[in-house]
């Protein structure tokens, strides 16, 4: 109970302690505007949420050895998806016919990456996604395909995880996505938050159908349940995400009236179903270790390991979430590297 | 303990910190910058600072949260450092109401200890040159053709070999006939082929004006209704000509091309409606001459005027008829020195822009005299596209994609005929000038809002940033009037309305950056208000 002249306070030094300045600066700003955004009564506020939304154009001229355009892929539900490309800077300039050359690399990993946000947050071309996407193109030298999913509250379940299978069809398709060794597509699956939990669930999708995924790889993947874990309550309010946020988020992505032992929050509760003789693609699961909902993220990893899954763990110990947004520390670049490795461990 | 932790390994005092900062304290910090946001690296201590502070006002006063996130306006969300200062004192609690005594938020060691990374360098966050955008939806292979045709052919019309050109015209044409013509890239690539069949084999059929004003005009309204772009424009520079207009009681609106005046019954019901009652409004229109004796300028006057009667508000109309935009002359405009002047140009400025590089160009003689008006505010619209490039395979390309859009935006707003086919062929005429003319006969210039942004800050002018509310009512307008695929988004204080991922039409508001002492002079040399007969 506190005294009626006391006021709250906030207490972020935990915060300050373990990330730079800028990326204290950065993570706190998008708080901040997120705080701004829910509403109490479940509704979001889109337009500012678009109005601050840093967002970048595509460039199909190469940067940094990476061009980048943007294809509509399905006119009905206007799903866009924005296609980065290793490319050096002296090649002739790129005019429409070259998006349907072949690349014409051996085995080229193309990796399919579904952003963060919470489900509720961002697009492909917001900024901080798509110079992460950049990044991964020119680590892995892999080609990325980063969706424009449709966003909760005004998309619920399964919305997210149908542009993911769309993309996935889609890009299994493309006849200029093919490595020239076998002359199929070579995918993997990549996302952070709620990319991770789409990662998880597109590729559920794909062993039901028989498209083959490679790999998935899962950044601080958003999972939850019912329970109260005990990161959670440790954690809770202090590296910038707090258990009450998490809860409006799901509470805005499932269906109405659903719990967070929804299989799509807590694929491995009560109500998951089982991956035994699944073919499921070899995972890599990073888990940042102050961030509030790594229970469930190891939870995860365990369930993929007890269904006898290829499961690979990486947790970093003083990571927060969104560390990987600036490369200014040295979890940036471990899991840059892993990542890299994965993609290209058949290349 | 000391705060902002350096988990990349890397340590320095505070003293000896800035001289093993790769970048200097005034220069942005890099990886802000490729993120979107411009924050000096010495500003950053003081964002954080604020950011702690605005952490305390909502943990406090949620209410004041959910007020200030509907209320408030924001601008330029990119200046961090502008953006949670504006918040702070936004927001109820002042910000000498957050030091009380003995509390923990200052408890911590301060500034001095604070270690952190070395920021890159800013030169590595400078936006590239030589943007190229592309956002395309993907063909099936006889779509492909087309395009590779299209390409191959403008590539001739550039090396001259016109023989080629009109091999692979008939080609096309030929191919058209097996495409889906309705939609898609068989709709625009039939425009295209046509535009280039014109430059090919009938050149002395284009360099006239494409069709009489008349023409024009009414295209122009079938475009207006067909699609969202013309009214995001009208809407977009009326709210942010009303701001400017706040607290003046003589206004006078110039209209470098008055069309139907479709613009105005909403500036002038929003002024009637104003608190504190509307003020004299003067509207100046310009647009070419009438043919057979009309006064076309004089009707939309009167018709204006009646509406403006009908709302009690005081209104006086001036046309200005010239075939071209640089042949209006300052004192045509007769603006006094008690008004506060808005100019608006809704895809006029870019016409100016063709001449060889003359001292005397004719927009930077334009907005010379723009300037010398003294305006409250300059609002520009332009299209968003780099058309204006000497090349013309570059050009070609641009204009491919950029129209490519334009077809499927306006595809998907599901006017009905003829009204559909009318506005594409207001679009058309866009595009065969930009395809067919040269030199003077060459008006679509079109130029991004990047080179614009250069442009009027070497005549003078300084941006009057758009702000969410503008944001907010412009996505709502669309909502109600468009589709699903049109997005607004905010550039540094500019507004733009695209189709997907793809800006089509930028709209931004400038004023007059104050001259130096010594350049400064008194004198008007626009004379005083005519109250002759002529007004309406």
């Amino acid at each position: 109970m506190e005294d009626n002249n006391e006021v709250n306070e906030v207490d972020l030094t935990d915060s300050k302690m373990v990330v730079p300045l800028n990326t204290w600066v950065l993570i706190s700003n998008f708080k901040l505007s997120y705080n701004l955004l829910r509403r109490p009564d479940g509704t979001f506020n889109r337009h500012l949420a678009e109005f601050l939304d840093r967002k970048v154009a595509p460039n199909a001229n190469p940067v940094d050895g990476v061009l980048s355009f943007d294809v509509i892929i399905d006119k009905g539900t206007s799903l866009l998806t924005r296609i980065y490309q290793p490319a050096s800077a002296d090649a002739p300039q790129l005019n429409i016919l070259d998006f349907h050359k072949p690349v014409g690399v051996e085995v080229l990993p193309v990796i399919i990456f579904f952003h963060g946000g919470s489900f509720a947050h961002s697009s492909a071309n917001s900024g901080i996604y798509d110079i992460l996407c950049r990044r991964l193109v020119g680590n892995c030298k892999a080609v990325v395909v980063s969706v424009n999913y449709r966003r909760a509250p005004e998309n619920r379940f399964p919305c997210a995880y149908d542009d993911g299978w769309t993309t996935l069809k889609w890009v299994n398709s493309r006849s200029w996505l093919k490595s020239t060794k076998d002359s199929k597509v070579h995918i993997y699956l990549a996302g952070d938050s709620s990319g991770g939990n789409i990662v998880h669930n597109v590729a559920l999708r794909a062993a039901e159908s028989g498209i083959e995924v490679l790999g998935n790889i899962l950044l601080n993947p958003m999972f939850g349940g019912l329970e109260r874990t005990e990161s959670e309550e440790r954690l809770d309010g202090k590296y910038f995400v707090t258990i009450q946020d998490r809860d409006w988020y799901w509470r805005a992505f499932l269906p109405e009236g659903e719990d967070r032992d929804h299989p799509a929050c807590n694929p491995f509760g009560p109500r998951g179903i089982s991956l035994k003789d699944v073919k499921f693609p070899k995972s890599l699961v990073v888990v940042a270790g102050l961030d509030l909902v790594q229970d469930w993220q190891l939870a995860y990893a365990k369930g993929l390991e007890k269904a006898g899954q290829d499961v690979k763990l990486l947790f970093l110990d003083k990571a927060t979430i969104g560390f990987y947004l600036l490369p200014n520390n040295d979890h940036f670049y471990t899991v840059m590297n892993e990542i890299s490795s994965f993609v290209r461990s058949d290349c | 303990m000391e705060p902002y932790g350096n988990s990349g390994g890397v340590s320095s005092s505070a003293s000896s910190s800035s001289s093993s900062s790769i970048t200097k304290p005034h220069e942005i910090d890099g990886y802000l910058a490729e993120a979107g946001y411009k924050v000096r690296s010495s500003d950053l201590r003081h964002v954080a600072q604020r950011l702690e502070r605005l952490e305390n006002v909502m943990v406090n006063s949620p209410n004041d949260l959910a007020h200030f996130a509907s209320d408030a306006v924001i601008y330029n969300p990119s200046d961090l450092a502008s953006w949670v200062d504006s918040l702070l004192s936004a927001s109820d609690l002042s910000i000498s109401d957050l030091d009380f005594p003995g509390v923990i938020i200052n408890n911590h060691p301060t500034a001095d200890t604070w270690t952190e990374i070395p920021p890159i360098s800013a030169a590595a966050s400078a936006p590239p040159q030589n943007h190229h955008q592309v956002t395309a939806v993907m063909e099936e292979d006889s779509g492909i053709r087309l395009v590779q045709l299209l390409v191959t052919c403008a590539e001739s019309v550039q090396r001259g070999d016109l023989a080629l050109a009109g091999s692979i015209i008939e080609t096309m044409q030929a191919l058209l006939t097996r495409v889906n013509t309705g939609c898609g890239i068989g709709k625009v690539a039939g425009y295209f082929i046509d535009a280039l069949s014109r430059r090919v084999f009938t050149p002395q059929s284009v360099g006239s004006d494409g069709g009489s004003a008349h023409e024009n005009e009414l295209l122009y309204h079938y475009f207006y209704e067909a699609c969202p772009y013309l009214k995001f424009a009208h809407f977009t520079a009326n709210q942010a000509i009303l701001e400017a207009f706040h607290g003046h009681d003589c206004v006078h609106v110039i209209d470098f091309n008055l069309m139907h005046g479709l613009q105005w019954p909403a500036l002038i019901q929003a002024l009637a409606l104003r608190p504190g009652g509307p003020p004299l409004l003067r509207l100046t229109g310009i647009g070419p001459p009438s043919p057979d004796g009309r006064d076309s300028l004089r009707e939309i006057g009167l018709r204006l005027a009646e509406l403006a009667r009908s709302v009690n508000v005081r209104f006086a109309f001036r046309g200005v008829a010239a075939s071209r935009l640089e042949d209006v002359k300052p004192w045509m405009l007769q603006v006094s020195p008690k008004e506060a002047v808005a100019v608006n140009s809704i895809m006029q400025l870019h016409r100016l822009l063709g001449s060889d590089s003359n001292r005397n160009s004719p927009i930077e003689m334009m907005l010379g005299w723009i300037r010398n008006l003294n305006p409250k505010i300059v609002t520009v619209v332009e299209q968003e596209a780099d058309h204006n490039k000497a090349g013309f395979l570059e050009r070609f390309t641009e204009a491919l994609y950029y129209y490519s859009n334009m077809f499927d935006s306006l595809e998907a707003c599901g006017a009905m005929q003829p009204d559909k086919t009318l506005a594409e062929m207001y679009i058309q005429r866009e595009i065969c000038n930009v395809v067919c003319c040269e030199g003077l006969a060459r008006v679509e210039r079109h130029e991004p809002l990047s080179k614009w942004r250069t442009r009027l800050e070497l005549a003078g002018f300084s941006p009057l940033h758009l702000g969410s509310n503008a944001f907010k009512q412009a996505s709502m307008l669309l909502t109600l009037f468009s589709a699903e695929g049109y997005r607004v988004e905010e550039k540094e204080g500019c507004l733009t309305l695209g189709w997907h991922s793809r800006p089509l039409i930028a709209a931004s508001a400038w004023q007059v950056m104050p001259l130096p002492e010594a350049t400064a002079t008194a004198t008007n040399p626009l004379g005083i208000v005519n109250h002759s007969a002529n007004h309406v």
